[in-house]
Formats: structure tokens, sequence, C-alpha cells
């Protein structure tokens, strides 16, 4: 028995090797309840070492910030070498955690995602300022290292000794001894400690089932034999370990002094010109620009106002990330890449002149102020989305800018959510799939009443009385929001003024030449660190394009910031729903709602993208906002100080902002208290922080006054804001291109389609969605031809304005590449037969494809006749005759009817231009008593009618309570189908799987907004295989 | 025109799954259910489904999860084709009573040749109605057709046109009228078919053979060639097997020999068309059925007297099972025979038999064998290694062989006791120890031990270990 016999009563313990979550699959606690857990027994030191891993500490830096308790945290790491055994490494100070990240970077360097690659060598050098605590694996190789390790590392090696009432805790002991009596080194006693109390043992042991993919009974030989992995307390410690041993571990903790306060962040230099400060350079800048953005002077208020934004960026401390933010869209100024700044700190005077945001902060009244704020002492927050296939040029101009070394992209965390908690789980306890995957069917995330164990309970109420079902509720439920693995941020980079790795290690990511740091977006805020968020983004794309056509054919050439700001036509056009392709106010939720709040300022359209949200839903603010806004209802407020927040909203919290200030004004939370709840906001889904703020918040409201009803519906608001946050920053400059793009609409309607068919795949609508819209805006839209296509869709001259001609790139599955080679080879006069195409460089298999697109008609007749003659072309050289075999052929194909055309069209092309299927049903007096979309803007409101339509979209809104919205598409256009969701359990197998709906139902009309309330489904496909037509279109619940 | 081929070919789109249902009672035959097979990107789509599941509207080709939406009650299993292939023998071997030549389409269609089979039944509509009266007696779902090559035959099949009376003419025409989507044409061929608005075998026969092979290959010209029966490829005629082998998938988990009764009969009436087929009898059957955990129980079944009815069979297997227990729930059986003699042969005595045979060539697998059909399977048992921390677990007297590795070297005493004794400590002194065990949560059997070493007043070392306040002795290292 090797415990101290004698106790020292008050002697307080150690841990020096903490596995937390962050150890993915390994560790079963969250770094917060370690330290929690061992505030709560008294310990003097703990030590967060994940394996080859930081991942974790700064949740438990900001755990041990929150309770502020006399704990040291000691950061630092575990490898397992394969020569070695165990090595626990410890940073003494700022410099050895310096060498410990270099040394997980290496290490992390050699191998592929997710995994590390160390070798003895690593140890033996720069590891001056920390502690190395060894467990070796066996004697050979204590004999062969223990010489090498002790000449590197001195004194700073220790043997790592720990007793867990294993079998072999007594043999192992008397090896210490053995390699203390031969080498000299001390022994230090150090628990593993993998999970921060005993009940967590299942959980760990789970864990260590999925790592290993198999199930637990199948791992548990290699499963520790019991829960004592746990943080013991300093009685039990003491009972394990000799004093002395004991006593090593004090003097380590003694000598670690690192805490991350001490981690700051350096700006790189180089971006301000020598003998300047970087704020004497910032302001030059700003008024350079301020020339440019206001060539009629600057009026004394915004200057004021660009005054009081530079000071604010000067006290904080803030102008090297500005800088290089400004540096970054030099670049894409000078490569012509179309960008928008957006985010708190983006719509200030500042940002307008440095060009970052094109949002005048004149048309929108947000206080720059109120975001970069003085006492939360946060960094502030920009991003940057760019043209969407270009961003990547703007990531290369950062790698060579800074180099490798010192810039990479944040983190992700990615963590267990139910669906994947439950499968492994499941899988570990040996469930198999099948039944897990039945299991998750019967579980409807949305469902706010019922929690998923309930809900599983109703389907499965077996489940509770078998042990191993009893485990899986219990274990899944402990496994939710553990995290999984890192994966990259979207675009968040973290730049250095010196090596990145010396401040947080950086591991591969898994897209090729992309390198991440371990810690997250949360990390780096609770760190004070700063990133830049360079993001992609499709409309930005097409902007670009319409700008370009706009004056390439209209000799029109405009910028962002040069688009005729607030023209009452495009504000017409909105009222009347009209916004298919715009950005941002395109989805079947935003169509509903322009009618209604009938748009006419900048201001208003910033309000109805935000609007349109979870948050507002969640809050039943949309409503009453619509009713004192067509003067329904008077606007008051409960007090002058909301008044002062939502005055701009006509008394109704329509922002995050906004909401977060009401929380401060109206229920008197503190500004830090305000932070947490805005972080908690960010990060609800995964650790329902915001509950504890629930009884805080409508206390504090009712105390001064408020009704519990409006503070329950302020509470929320915020909930739904935790799923999707929509800030009125990110509002306007959002808004900002969604007027641009339906100015585009308006005026040029021609390049607007054109633009966002070039730019596709993005936005709500399939390509032949748009083409629709655009026939309805009779934009002449002209087929694909060989002769006159290019690969992108193109503006052509037609009788009255311009027409689109349909490109190459609508056929299905040909390359851009060969194309582009064969129209380069195109004669002025076109191409004169299919032999010449070949000629030209064409493959059969491409001319085939070409001619099933009826994209050769001009050359060779009808598609049948086409690819008939296509078939015949043979591979290899072609013998030199002008009669080419596809001449010779006897064969006259007959021409498809015009049904066999459309679905060819379907099969071949991204869609059909010709007539809609709807028509020729019509035609054929197969659709009697059926009406159009356009014929029901003429019903009665609660008239009874029937209609049919391809249904192109389901969807089933988390806020609409069951509701299945169906939108069906006829010749015409689009009818909105509401169905309720008992009308849809009864006709479940119509309402799931036709492809072309016939409803009954009544119209509802209010204003330009028409819905059908469906009361009978039934399936139409009788009437598809009347034009045998079936085509797969429908976009299914996402 | 009498020496004129002609071909049946019989279809049986969901041969799986109607054998299942075969099986089951008649109120969980109406449940829905499917079968169903993953199907790469689209994920795990239904192949095979009943009435009950067509009636909620499932149809073939759905994904399972919109079937399971649709009938929320749905069983769904895995389709495996080398089963259904299995079930596709056992078919061809019934119907080789009638039918002499015939060749396998695996996973569910059978060949007939019957041009030959017309002089011993006079005319065809005979052989049909027996065929038909078979098949329905089996409750398997079919189509039957003809044609005058084997590859009409079976495009009449794809394309469903059940019948096999037509005139030669009335064939031709009905080809002509069959989708290309139904021609068995690989389906590049097909969709390319389709492209050039070519729609039926019709106006596929029209195009000039020349101009075809030029775009489509020599294959499409061999295809044409073997459907107007000008190229006949040869058939491998099937041949049935020597000794006997039939399992079966109970479909959910069996708990007795009784409950196995109804099943069995299904095997033995094949056994009995096995043996009438060959004019055969047999004396002695082995019953297996398989576990979950892989393991197999065997039940060997002698007979006083050669016998080839399954009633006779039945009766006599029936009485010997209810000596038997099932040592634990069964998934699927098989009924195994190997020995047979001909039927008017004189029956030899079976107890004779083991002097014939040299004990010398017995190897200790066979001594093994004979041991456990005499005393049963569970009474024969082998000493294994375990990997797991309970010592009771990680030794095991297990019925067969498991390859699983034990974990590292352990103290752990020779002598473990069969069952932990309780103890008083006053008489011991412990050694050493905690040596703390507790694991095997997930299981009904969880511990939570400390064991030490302790030396008892005689001075012998034991195991003892400390659970829940109580000392139990649990092993003796001298």
């Amino acid at each position: 028995m090797v415990g101290s016999v004698e106790r020292v009563h008050n002697w307080r313990p150690i841990a020096l090797q903490c596995v937390t979550n962050y150890s993915f699959l390994c560790g079963a606690g969250h770094p917060s309840e370690y330290v929690q857990r061992a505030v709560a027994l008294n310990y003097q030191a703990l030590a967060i070492t994940d394996e080859c891993s930081v991942a974790g500490v700064v949740r438990a830096y900001l755990a041990h910030k929150e309770q502020a308790a006399d704990l040291q945290l000691i950061i630092g790491s575990f490898f397992r070498v394969p020569q070695l055994g165990t090595l626990i490494v410890l940073a003494k100070n700022r410099h050895g955690y310096g060498q410990l990240c270099q040394l997980i970077s290496r290490a992390r360097g050699r191998a592929k995602k997710g995994e590390y690659q160390v070798n003895p060598e690593d140890f033996q050098q720069a590891l001056d300022d920390c502690f190395v605590l060894w467990r070796p694996c066996d004697e050979s190789s204590f004999k062969e290292y223990a010489a090498l390790l002790q000449q590197a590392l001195t004194t700073r090696l220790y043997l790592a000794y720990a007793r867990h009432f294993h079998a072999d805790d007594a043999t192992r002991y008397r090896h210490y001894e053995s390699y203390q009596h031969d080498s000299g080194l001390p022994i230090v006693a150090v628990d593993e400690v993998l999970y921060p109390e005993p009940q967590r043992q299942p959980l760990y042991d789970v864990l260590s089932a999925i790592r290993q993919r198999q199930t637990v009974t199948q791992v548990r030989a290699s499963l520790p034999p019991n829960a004592e992995h746990y943080l013991r307390s300093s009685e039990q410690l003491q009972r394990c370990y000799p004093q002395a041993w004991l006593r090593e571990a004090e003097n380590i903790v003694a000598q670690c002094q690192f805490t991350l306060h001490e981690l700051s962040y350096e700006y790189p230099s180089e971006l301000v010109p020598a003998g300047m400060t970087a704020s004497m350079y910032l302001r030059e800048l700003a008024y350079a620009g301020a020339k440019e953005r206001f060539p009629d002077g600057l009026r004394s208020d915004v200057q004021e106002k660009l005054e009081k934004e530079l000071k604010l960026i000067a006290e904080l401390g803030y102008e090297y990330f500005f800088l290089t933010i400004y540096d970054l869209v030099c670049f894409a100024q000078q490569q012509k890449i179309l960008y928008q700044g957006r985010g708190s700190a983006a719509n200030s005077v500042v940002c307008y002149c440095l060009k970052i945001t094109a949002v005048n902060p004149d048309q929108i009244d947000v206080l720059f102020e109120r975001f970069l704020s003085k006492e939360r002492d946060e960094p502030p927050d920009i991003d940057v989305d760019f043209e969407h296939q270009r961003r990547e040029e703007v990531i290369q101009y950062i790698y060579k800018k800074y180099g490798r070394h010192r810039a990479a992209l944040a983190a992700t965390v990615i963590r267990y959510r139910l669906r994947s908690a439950l499968r492994d789980v499941g899988k570990a306890l040996g469930f198999n799939e099948q039944t897990l995957g039945h299991y998750l069917q019967h579980i409807d995330r949305r469902d706010q009443q019922l929690d998923w164990q309930q809900q599983l309970l109703a389907q499965q109420p077996g489940l509770a009385a078998t042990q191993q079902g009893r485990w899986l509720l219990q274990l899944t439920e402990q496994l939710l929001g553990y995290p999984r693995h890192l994966s990259q941020h979207v675009g968040g980079f973290v730049i250095a003024a010196g090596q990145l790795s010396e401040l947080v290690p950086i591991e591969h990511a898994s897209m090729a030449d992309r390198t991440v740091i371990q810690w997250d977006k949360d990390d780096l805020e609770t760190l004070k660190l700063i990133k830049v968020d360079v993001l992609a983004l499709g409309m930005l794309s097409a902007l670009q394009r319409m700008l370009q056509l706009v004056a390439q054919y209209y000799q029109r050439p405009l910028t962002l910031a040069s688009i005729p700001t607030e023209d009452a036509d495009v504000y017409a056009m909105l009222h009347k729903a009209d916004s298919v392709g715009v950005f941002q106010i395109e989805s079947r939720a935003q169509m509903s709602m322009l009618p209604r709040l009938r748009p006419t300022t900048f201001y208003d359209l910033v309000v109805q993208i935000a609007i349109v949200r979870p948050g507002p839903i969640q809050g039943d603010m949309v409503h009453p906002y619509l009713r004192r806004r067509a003067g329904e209802e008077a606007v008051t407020y409960p007090s002058e100080a909301v008044r002062q927040v939502t005055e701009r909203t006509l008394g109704i919290p329509i922002f995050q902002e906004q909401v977060i200030k009401l929380a401060m004004v109206a229920a008197g939370f503190s500004g830090g208290e305000a932070d947490q709840l805005r972080r908690a906001m960010a990060s609800w889904r995964s650790t329902g922080k915001l509950q504890q703020f629930e009884q805080r918040l409508i206390e504090g409201m009712r105390v001064r006054g408020y009704s519990e009803a409006y503070a329950r519906r302020i509470y929320q608001q915020i909930c739904g804001f935790g799923e999707y946050g929509f800030p009125e920053s990110h509002s306007a400059s959002f808004a900002n291109l969604a007027y641009a793009s339906a100015w585009f609409k308006c005026h040029y309607p021609a390049a607007f389609y054109c633009a966002l068919l070039n730019s596709l795949p993005m936005g709500f609508y399939s390509a032949e969605q748009l083409l629709q819209d655009a026939r309805r805006h009779h934009v002449t839209v002209l087929p694909v031809d060989i002769q006159t296509s290019t690969w992108q869709h193109q503006l052509v001259a037609q009788q009255c304005g311009y027409g689109i001609r349909l490109g190459l790139r609508f056929v299905r599955g040909i390359a851009e590449q060969q194309i582009q080679e064969l129209l380069a080879q195109r004669p002025a006069t076109g191409f004169t037969s299919l032999l010449a195409l070949q000629q030209a460089g064409a493959t059969p298999a491409l001319i085939q494809r070409l001619a099933a697109a009826d994209v050769l008609r001009t050359l060779s007749g009808h598609r049948y006749q086409s690819q008939w003659q296509s078939l015949a072309l043979k591979s290899e050289q072609l013998p030199l005759f002008a009669d080419g075999e596809g001449q010779t052929s006897k064969v006259q194909l007959p021409a498809p009817d015009e049904v066999s055309d459309i679905a060819a069209d379907y099969r071949s092309l991204r869609a059909s231009v010709k007539r809609h299927p709807l028509q020729l049903l019509r035609e054929r007096g197969l659709m009697r008593g059926l009406r159009t979309a356009v014929e029901l803007r003429h019903c009665r409101h609660q008239q009874l009618v029937r209609v049919a339509g391809l249904v192109t979209g389901r969807q089933r809104p988390g806020t609409a309570g069951g509701v299945t919205f169906i939108t069906l598409e006829d010749e015409t256009g689009w009818i909105n189908v509401v169905v309720w969701a008992q009308t849809a359990r009864a006709q479940r197998a119509t309402y799931l799987t036709a492809q072309l709906l016939v409803v009954t139902g009544k119209v509802e009309i209010h204003g330009d907004v028409i819905h059908v309330i469906a009361g009978r489904l039934e399936d139409g496909a009788p009437l598809l295989q009347q034009l045998e037509l079936t085509t797969r279109r429908s976009r299914d619940f996402h | 025109m009498s020496q004129d081929k002609l071909w049946w070919y019989l279809l049986t789109p969901a041969l799986l799954l109607d054998e299942q249902l075969a099986l089951q009672q008649q109120e969980q035959r109406r449940q829905p259910q499917v079968l169903c097979e993953n199907e790469g990107q689209r994920g795990r789509t239904v192949v095979q489904l009943n009435p009950a599941a067509i009636a909620a509207g499932i149809q073939r080709g759905m994904p399972e999860v919109l079937a399971q939406t649709l009938a929320p009650t749905l069983q769904s299993r895995d389709y495996d084709p080398s089963r259904e292939t299995t079930v596709l023998q056992r078919l061809a071997q019934w119907l080789h009573q009638d039918i002499a030549q015939i060749a396998l389409y695996p996973p569910n269609g059978l060949l007939f040749e019957v041009a030959g089979l017309r002089r011993l039944y006079g005319d065809y509509l005979e052989l049909e109605q027996r065929l038909h009266q078979r098949l329905r007696r089996l409750g398997v779902r079919y189509v039957l057709t003809a044609g005058d090559s084997p590859l009409m035959a079976r495009v009449f099949a794809q394309a469903g046109q059940s019948g096999v009376v037509a005139s030669r003419s009335q064939r031709q025409q009905r080809l002509a009228q069959i989708n290309i989507a139904q021609s068995l044409l690989p389906l590049v061929s097909q969709q390319r078919l389709q492209e050039l608005g070519i729609a039926t075998l019709g106006a596929l026969l029209k195009l000039p053979e020349a101009e075809l092979g030029a775009r489509f290959g020599r294959a499409i010209l061999a295809y044409l060639a073997e459907l107007k029966g000008q190229l006949c490829p040869p058939q491998q005629w099937y041949q049935p097997p020597e000794t006997f082998t039939e399992r079966l998938d109970l479909l959910t988990e069996v708990s007795s020999w009784q409950q196995l009764l109804f099943p069995l009969r299904r095997l033995l009436q094949q056994l009995e068309a096995f043996l009438q087929s060959r004019q055969w009898s047999v004396t002695q059957l082995i019953l297996c059925a398989y576990h979950r955990d892989k393991s197999q129980t065997q039940v060997t079944v002698a007979f006083a007297l050669p016998l080839w009815r399954q009633r006779d069979m039945q009766q006599l297997v029936q009485l010997q099972l209810e000596r038997h227990q099932l040592p634990s729930p069964a998934l699927e059986i098989a009924v195994q025979a190997k020995t047979f003699s001909a039927r008017e042969a004189q029956h030899q005595s079976w107890v004779a038999e083991p002097h014939t045979e040299k004990y010398a060539q017995h190897d200790l697998q066979a001594l093994l064998g004979k041991l456990q059909s005499r005393l049963g399977e569970q009474a024969i048992r082998q000493a294994q290694a375990q990997a797991d921390w309970r010592p009771e677990a990680a030794q095991l007297w297990q019925p067969q062989l498991s390859t699983e590795a034990a974990p590292a070297d352990l103290v752990r005493p020779l002598w473990l006791l069969p069952e932990a004794q309780p103890i008083t400590l006053d008489n011991w002194q412990l050694q050493w120890g905690p040596e703390r065990i507790q694991t095997a949560w997930w299981d009904t059997e969880a511990v939570g031990r400390d064991y030490f070493i302790a030396v008892d007043a005689q001075q012998r070392q034991g195991w003892v270990f400390q659970s829940q306040q109580q000392w139990y002795l649990h092993g003796w290292f001298s």
C-alpha cells in the first residue's frame, strides 16, 4: 500500500492532468465543469491538459474568471508518444506557453486533419519554459530515453505516477521507484483525470466506444476497470500517494505562473507608413475618403459624428483593425471585386468613408457608439462579404501579404446535436442503425411543448423499461453540446504581428491549403483577440454582373454607391410583392409581408428584412408593428426609456440590439449582464443558457412597472433571436443590396435576370422559376443555340430593348472548358455541319449532349434527328472527305411532339423555355373548373375554388405551428396554398408525394396577399400521365 | 411447327417478401411490410412491398423514410438478393417435379423450355393450370409469360403481360408495343433510344440494323437477334442438389421448438418435394436453430423407418422435439438431410452403423459432435478467456470457440470459486489492495468491488473483496 500514513489536515489538492471533452471523444467533462468541481473541492491548482491541444483552455479560463476563486489554472497538453508513453507538458510562463503552442502546431502539421504525430526528439528541444511529466510506457523505453530527455529538460522532467486502484498499481510503484533510483528523476503524484465526477464513467466509456467505432461491450477490455478517474478529494489523494510526491506537485504548481490574460494581440505593423502613428494614418484616410463620399462637403453633424468615432477608436486602440480591413477592401477595389461590409462597427461614418460599406450612415440612424462601446471593451465586429467566385483571391492575398505563419482561419467547434448524439450513443450501446433512424423520425425538434425524451417515450413507451433504453436517453442527453471536432470558420481570419503559432496552435483544416487555429470565435472574443471576417456572397456576384451589363448595353456606368436612392418605382414594385430574385426579400414569407408592410424608404427595407425572422415572430411583434404602421393602433410607449430605444420602430422592438438595450433600460441589466445575455443568445441552441435570464428579465421589468405580458413577449423574442440573431446593422447592409437588386429588377429587368441566371446557384429560386418570372415581365428568352450562344447567358438586342439569349451553361453535363475551346473555333458565319463541330474539337459525346439539348437545330434538324446523326460520329481521327457519315443516313426520325420535346428539355437542360406543362393540360381540356393563379385575383374573399399546379416548394417553418406552405406553379404564376396540420395528416400520401397537386379550398384575400386554404388535396398524377410527363422539380422540406 | 421451341418465363417480383409473408399469421400479413435496399445517394429505398403497403400509398423505389411517414406502423427489413436467390432455387426445386428444363435467372426469374412437354401434357393449358395451382399454394405473386425466344418471354414478364396462350403473330404484335423501358436493354441504351424518340420495341425493330449497329455497337444487334430467336444463348439447366439443406429466416425471435413447428412444416414440404422428385426416402434429419449471437443449436432426429412424406416426418419431429429445449431464442432454422435411400430398398438398422465405421478416423471434432448429439449441445463446454474486468466473466465455460482477446496479465488467483463466498474479515489479514473494479454498468450484472490479496489464519493466500459493506472470498492463490 503506497498511501501516506499521516494526513495533512488542510492540504489542498492538485490536478496536473485533466482531459476535457476538447480531447474529442475522450474526456467526459466540459472545461468549465472541471473548474467548478475543483473550486468546490478546494483545489489549489488545476491543469487543463487536452491531447495535443489547447482548444478547451479558453473555456476553462472563462469559467475560472467567473468563479473568481482561489484556484490556480495551469495551461498544458498531453501527448502520446509511441516510443515513450505519455508526456504531459505544462507551461511555466508566457514563453513556455508559446513553446507548447509551437510543439502542438508541429505535431499537428505532420499529420492529417484531426491527428498528430510526435517523436521523442520533439521533447529534446525548445521546451525550456515548460515542465514535462512523464509516464513511461515500459522499462525498456525508460532505459532508452531517460538520459536523453533528462539531458534536454534537466530539472523540468518528472516521472508522473498515477494510482487509480488498478491491478498493476503496485508493480508500477516498484518500477517508478527503481526508475528514480537509477536516474535520480523526481516522482510526482499526477492523477489521470478523465471526468469531473465518478458518475461520468458510463459517458466516458461510451465516448471511447464511439471513438473506436464499436459497441461498449466490444471495447470493454480497453476501458478503465473502475470509475476512479475523477477529481478526488484531498483525503482520497493523500491515501493514494506518499507525501513527498504530493509535495513535488506543489513545487511544480508554485513555478507555473502563466495565465491567458497575458496574451495580448499585436497587430501587423506594416499597414502604417513609416513616420506616422496608426491614429494619424486612419484620420488621414477617413478625411480623404470623406471628400469622395461627400463631394458637396461634410455637413457639420456628420463631421461631428466622424470625429467622435475616430476619438473612440483611438481610445480603444482599434485603428489597426480598421486599417486591416481597409487594406482588404483596397485590394478588392483594385481587382474590381464587389464587396460590402456589415456588422456592428460597419455602419459608421468611418467605414463609409473608408469605403468598407456603401450604406450611407446618414440614411439610417444607427449610433456607432452603441456597437463599439467603451464600457463593454469588446472587439469590434466587421464582416466583409465578397463576390462568391472571387473571395478566394482575397484569401490568397491575405496569405501572400502576411504569410501562412501569421494568418490562419478561426475554428468552428462542431458539437453534438440530438441527431448525431442519439445515433452515436445508440450505436455504442448496440442499437442497430435502423432502430435509431426509426426513433429519430418520431422526434420533431421544433416541438416546443415536448422535449425530445418525452416525444420519444410517447412513441416508444417500452424504451424506459429496459436498462439499455434508459442509458440511451440519459447518455444522449449528457452528450448534447459536447464538441466533436474542429472545423474551419467560414471566413474569420486571425492575423498576427509575429508567429501566430506562439499565440495559439495551428492545425490542418480538411480543405487543402487551409490552416485553422484551435480556438473558435467565442474564444477569440473572450481573449479580446481580433478576427477579420472574409465571407462570400452570391448576390454580390450577381450585382457585379448587373452593373457590368448595364454599363455595357445601356451605356450607364454605375457603382453600388451611385445607384439612385429612394426610387418610388422600385418601392411600388415591391408593394406588389414582385420580388423574385431580389436579395433577402424574395422568400415566400417575405413576399407575403411586402404588401402589408409597404416599404417606402430605405429604413423600411431594413425593418422588412429583420421582421420576418424567428425573433420578432416568436415575440409576437409583427402584427403590432403592422397595425401601428397602418395607423390602426396608436404609437405609445410604456416609458420614456423605452421610447428612446424603440422610437424608430414605432415602439415595437424589432432588432436584436433593441431587445438587449431594453433589457438594460427596462429590466435594469448592467452592461456586463447585457453582454452575457448577448453571448447566451448566440449559443442558446447548444447550452440552454438563456433560461437563467428569464426570471431576472421578467422580474426586473415588473419591478420597473412593465406588464408581465410585455416582459414575457420580450423574453420570447430573445429566445427567437437565439436561433437566428438578426441585428439592425446587418439588416442595414443587407437592405442596401436588396434595394440595389430591386432597382435593377425594376429598371433593367433583362440585365437583372441575365445576371442572376449567370450567378446560379444562389438565392431562393431555380433557373426554371427565374425564367418564368422573366417572361412574366415581358423579357424575351431565346433558346440555347450553338451558332449564337456563348457559355454565359447574354443580352441580345430585340425590337424593343434587350432579351436574353440563354448560354450553353444551361445544358446539363458539359464542362465549361470544352465549350470555350469549341466556341473559340466557331466561324463568324457559324458551324456548317456536325462534322465541322467535330473538326473544331468537340468529342462525339459532347456533340450528343448538345444534340439532346436541342442546341444543334440549325445544324442538323430537330433533336431526334440531330442525335441520330451525332451517334454515328466516331471518336477516331476522321477520314478527310467532306461527305461525313452523319449525312448518309437514310433514316428520317419523326420530330418530337410538344410534350416529348418539353420532357426532353427537362432532361437535358436546366429548364425548358417552351410552354408550361399546365398550359398543355388546359389546352387539352383536362383542367376544367380549375382556376389559374392570375384568375385567383378576381375571386371573392372566402370563395370556394379548385386550383392545380406543379409543387415547387413545401415549407414548414418552425414558427408556423405545424402549418405547411405549399407553392404551386401554373403557366400564369404561383399559387400559395396553406395546409393545416390536420389536413396534411388526413391526406398524408398526397400531401407528401404529389408532383402535381389539385387543391380544393377557400381563397383568402387580404389586399394583395392571396392564399388558398386547402380543404382537399388530390394527386394530379393521372393528369401528368396523360402527358407522360413526370418531372421532379419540387424543393422539399428544408 | 412442332419442332419450334417455346419458352415460358416465370417472374416473381417480390419473391423474398412473399416467402416471408407465407410464414406469417393472417393478422401479421395485413400489416404494411416492405423490403429496402441501400441505393447510393438516395439512401434506403423500397424494393418489395406487400398489398397492405401498396394500399398505404407506398410505391416501389420510394425512399424508406417517406414510406415510414406514409405508414407509421410499417415493418421494414433489408432486402438481400442472395437470400432471394436461395428462395428461387427452392422454387426451382419445387417446380422441377413438373418441368425438367428450368434455367435460373437470379434473383427472381425462372425460364422453362416447354415445347418438349407438350407431348406429356397434351396441351399447354394443363401445364399452365398445374403451375398456377402450385404457385398459388405457395402464395407467391408472379407473372407467367410465353415467348418464341427466352428473351421475348422475359421481356413480356418485365412488362407485366401475363398469359401464355397466344399465337405467334399475336406475340409479335404485342412485342411491337412494348415500351423501351421494359426492353431489358442496358439502361444507357434505353435512355439513348428514348432521347431519339424511339419509345417502343416496334419502332426499334423497324430501324435498319446496319445503322443501328453503327450507332449502338454490336451489343444491340446481338440483343435483337436474341429477341427474334435467331440467336439462342445456351441455358444453364437447373440441377437438383444431391443433399438437402434449407434454411429459413424467421423474421422474429422464436423461443421454443414448439413455436418452430409451423415454419418447420414448410421446410419439410420442401424436403418432401426433394425426395419425391428423386424417389428417395430419409432416416435422419438434422435440425438447426441459429441464434442472435451467431451460435447455433443442433438436434438430430432419427426415424426408425425411412420416410418421405411431410406429414409423417412432421409427426415424428414433433414428438422428438418435445424432449428438447431451445437454449436461447432462434432467428433462423434449417433442415439438413445428407444420407438417403431408394424407396424400395430395405432399410438398414442405424444402430449397427457405428460398427461399420472406424473410430480411428474420428478426430476430436467428430467425437465432440457425437457427444453433443447424444448429450445435448450445452453439455459439452470449453474454458475460455474473455475480455472483461469482472473475474467471473473473464473466465467462462463456453459451448464454442471465441477468439476474443483477454485483458493483459493481471494478478488473478489460479482457483476462482464458482461463486464468491461471504466471509467475515476477522480471520483475514489484508496484504495488498485495493484493486477497484466498477464496470459493466451497461449490463444487468454491474459490479462495484474492492479486491484485496489477504491471508487467512492458516496462512493461505486468498482473494477477497468488499462489496456493499460485505466481504467475500472469491479465489485462492495458494
